[in-house]
């Protein structure tokens, strides 16, 4: 029997459970279990009474009610940040996905060397948010970088991209662009699913390869299109690294890369305000709740599922 | 076969966690008990570059040396990456027994209990060579948390294969105004044809320039009770001087400026020769003169003379101190006292951490300096000074990010200097009171 059957069986209950096994599988996730409760649910639970606190890291928490919340109102260098993690987000995630898709139809069309181009697209993806990535970037559209020496090639003047803040969080966007290999990855096993015949009764009924991608492809692949998109913001909106090392931890130049988790990192480990940096971490998970919930109610009217 | 490797390994991972916990179990000391015979590892972290950590390790290893049963574990860091790293182990109840402290953190540490009151292990730790008034430099509130290492001194740097390649005579520093300074330095980018510039940006990574400024004038950042007390027109020429630099080619464009001065000492404009003035620390010159190959001089600060009275004054270039929550405070000052009294030690580590505190060790080592240590030596014996402002209050640690910052939003416009000095002085003024 195969493991898929041995599924299938188990899901109509036509398989005892034994208790035996049941424990050999607690054991065998026990240390799972242990790192969930202690490195993840533990700090997320002390995060949210720590937000409650005036907290310098190195004396006790002092309670003081609802302030850090309310600071959130008011503090404008935050307003900045916010803005910053928005233009992020809503620019660099339907890039992002644009490209994932438009690369993923091109390599679905056959191509000799698929293995070899699928692996070369999707590597960025497991380097991007690396530190040596992000070094890199710095080198790249550095004063001397590549990007001005290319453009000093064709005559035109450069500047240092990432010390000027009208062009520093272009460049990040542009990195998170370029990590498009992941859903790409997704998007070529939705391509694949796709049954061959609707195209080609399409094709018999005379319709343009335009209209088969709008009214074949783009309904049968909304599911996987939804599933990019609601990973991809929640992605987005937690970027650290990246701007952490271009910018030096300092999110400059003049706060332009300031991303949210940058500025709540400096709040509880420069300015030893962990109190407030717990308070913005769950303010974040708010933001990231409220995205997650409107894709999913505007799932509702674009999303087709072909059952 | 395979599995008999991998259970010796499984022991033998079982058996150094183990002995990891029950070294962690150790009692450990009291400040003023005797040192300890046991074998203990003490953990000690300072910020730097290359040649620091070189002479550092060498020092360790005489210290280990003189007591065997201590080992020293050196972890070393970016100045950035370095106060990152503290305030997280310091959070994890992990921080390094000793650790090298800045005036600009010294009061957040001490003020929050990190560090140990060092008159408790008077005992092993010997201050008899040091000045009252340098050793005063790193108590608070009559409790002494950091041992001086070094004195520095602002200084500005000039390249003087530069100056004699366009023909431009060294300025008298003697006198000089922070006008003249502009004058010359635009002699220099007229000649150095957008290749070379005159001064290098200051204001991003000197926040000590701005305090400068104030002195000269009789004022200061900070007043006794923590209180900002900058005058905003200080503040505000200040960020216009520097405008000025940057709109008259004077100093490089805005965006060569910040990368630069964040890309640390090695990719800075006098580093990299693209500058001939720069401020900077005069015991630097050893390190600039190394990056840059060229002949560099230490000059007089402008200005100095046209105020009330001048704006240079000693600064510890650096503190030891040993954390409060450390389990071995004795073996811990013993270390400190060591590298701030051994004759041995000192031979090794010369100024490279500022012209030595110590003032035996400052005269002991006298004749082993290189030219470049030498100069900055001098400069400091020879320059005039004023009484140091008081130490960067708690919660103002993150002084030098906001002037960067304020900087930042000048140069490229996005805010005029007054409007920025106004800014400034509200929120150094916000960080002190949350501190609170």
């Amino acid at each position: 029997m195969s493991a898929l059957d041995e599924l299938r069986q188990l899901r109509r209950g036509g398989v005892q459970v034994r208790k035996s096994d049941n424990r050999a599988a607690f054991w065998f996730l026990a240390p799972w279990f242990a790192g969930l409760l202690l490195v993840t649910i533990g700090p997320v639970v002390a995060s949210f009474a720590l937000g409650f606190t005036k907290y310098n890291l190195i004396q006790p928490p002092k309670f003081i009610g609802f302030d850090n919340f309310a600071r959130v109102l008011s503090d404008s260098r935050l307003h900045n940040a916010l803005r910053v993690t928005f233009t992020y987000v809503l620019v660099s995630v339907p890039l992002q996905l644009a490209c994932a898709l438009g690369v993923a139809l091109l390599l679905n069309r056959g191509l000799r060397g698929l293995a070899f181009y699928r692996s070369a697209f999707y590597l960025p993806s497991l380097l991007g948010s690396s530190v040596a990535i992000a070094v890199l970037w710095t080198q790249v559209f550095g004063t001397d970088g590549l990007v001005n020496r290319l453009l000093g090639f064709f005559g035109v003047e450069g500047r240092g991209w990432i010390s000027d803040p009208d062009t520093a969080l272009s460049t990040l966007i542009v990195l998170n662009v370029w990590t498009f290999g992941s859903p790409m990855i997704i998007f070529l096993a939705g391509l694949r699913q796709v049954p061959e015949v609707y195209y080609e009764a399409a094709a018999i009924d005379g319709a343009s390869r335009w209209a088969q991608f709008r009214r074949i492809t783009l309904p049968l692949l909304s599911p996987i299109l939804f599933f990019n998109l609601v990973l991809q913001i929640i992605h987005a909106f937690q970027s650290f690294t990246q701007a952490f090392v271009v910018s030096g931890g300092t999110g400059g130049p003049s706060d332009s890369t300031m991303f949210y988790t940058l500025y709540l990192y400096q709040q509880g480990f420069s300015r030893f305000d962990m109190g407030y940096a717990s308070a913005l971490a769950w303010f974040l998970l708010l933001i990231i709740a409220a995205f997650t919930a409107i894709n999913f109610w505007a799932a509702k009217y674009w999303v087709f599922y072909d059952d | 076969m395979l599995r008999g490797v991998r259970r010796g390994t499984a022991w033998a991972v079982l058996l150094s966690l183990t002995a990891s916990l029950l070294a962690a179990c150790g009692s450990g000391t009291e400040a003023g008990a005797d040192l300890t015979t046991e074998k203990v590892t003490l953990r000690f972290t300072w910020w730097g570059a290359d040649d620091r950590h070189k002479r550092t390790q060498q020092v360790i290893e005489m210290f280990q040396r003189k007591h065997p049963n201590i080992t020293v574990k050196g972890e070393f860091k970016e100045w950035n990456g370095y106060w990152d790293s503290l305030a997280t182990t310091m959070a994890a109840n992990d921080a390094p027994d000793i650790m090298q402290m800045d005036e600009l953190y010294i009061a957040s540490y001490a003020e929050r209990g990190a560090l140990l009151d060092l008159n408790e292990a008077k005992k092993h730790l010997d201050t008899a060579n040091f000045d009252q008034k340098a050793l005063a430099t790193g108590a608070i509130a009559g409790k002494q948390y950091g041992l001086p290492v070094g004195l520095g001194m602002y200084s500005i740097m000039v390249n003087l294969d530069l100056l004699a390649k366009y023909n431009i005579p060294v300025p008298d520093d003697t006198k000089w105004s922070w006008d003249d300074l502009r004058k010359i330095g635009e002699q220099v980018s007229k000649a150095g044809g957008g290749q070379v510039f005159g001064v290098q940006t200051p204001g991003i990574n000197d926040a000590a320039g701005l305090s400068i400024r104030a002195r000269q004038q009789g004022k200061a950042m900070f007043d006794a009770d923590a209180k900002v007390v900058l005058p905003q027109e200080i503040a505000r020429d200040y960020w216009q001087y520097i405008l000025d630099l940057a709109k008259s080619g004077v100093a490089p464009p805005p965006s060569v400026s910040v990368e630069k001065a964040s890309a640390g000492l090695n990719q800075s404009a006098t580093a990299t020769g693209t500058a001939a003035f720069g401020l900077w620390w005069n015991t630097q010159l050893t390190a600039l003169t190394a990056a840059s190959g060229a002949k560099l001089k230490l000059l007089r600060l402008p200005g100095e003379t046209q105020g009330t009275s001048p704006g240079a004054y000693y600064k510890p270039s650096m503190f030891w101190s040993v954390s409060s929550r450390s389990k071995y405070p004795a073996e811990s000052a013993a270390f400190v006292s060591f590298l701030a009294n051994d004759d041995e030690a000192a031979k090794v580590l010369l100024t490279e951490r500022g012209v030595p505190a110590n003032q035996k060790i400052r005269e002991s080592i006298a004749g082993q300096l290189k030219d470049t240590d030498k100069a900055a030596k001098e400069y400091l014996d020879t320059v005039p000074v004023s009484d140091p402002p008081r130490i960067t209050p708690n919660g103002a640690s993150t002084l030098d990010t906001i002037l960067k910052r304020h900087t930042e939003d000048v140069l490229f416009g996005r805010t005029t200097p007054d409007a920025a000095a106004a800014a400034f002085i509200r929120e150094v003024q916000s960080e002190v009171d949350a501190a609170r």
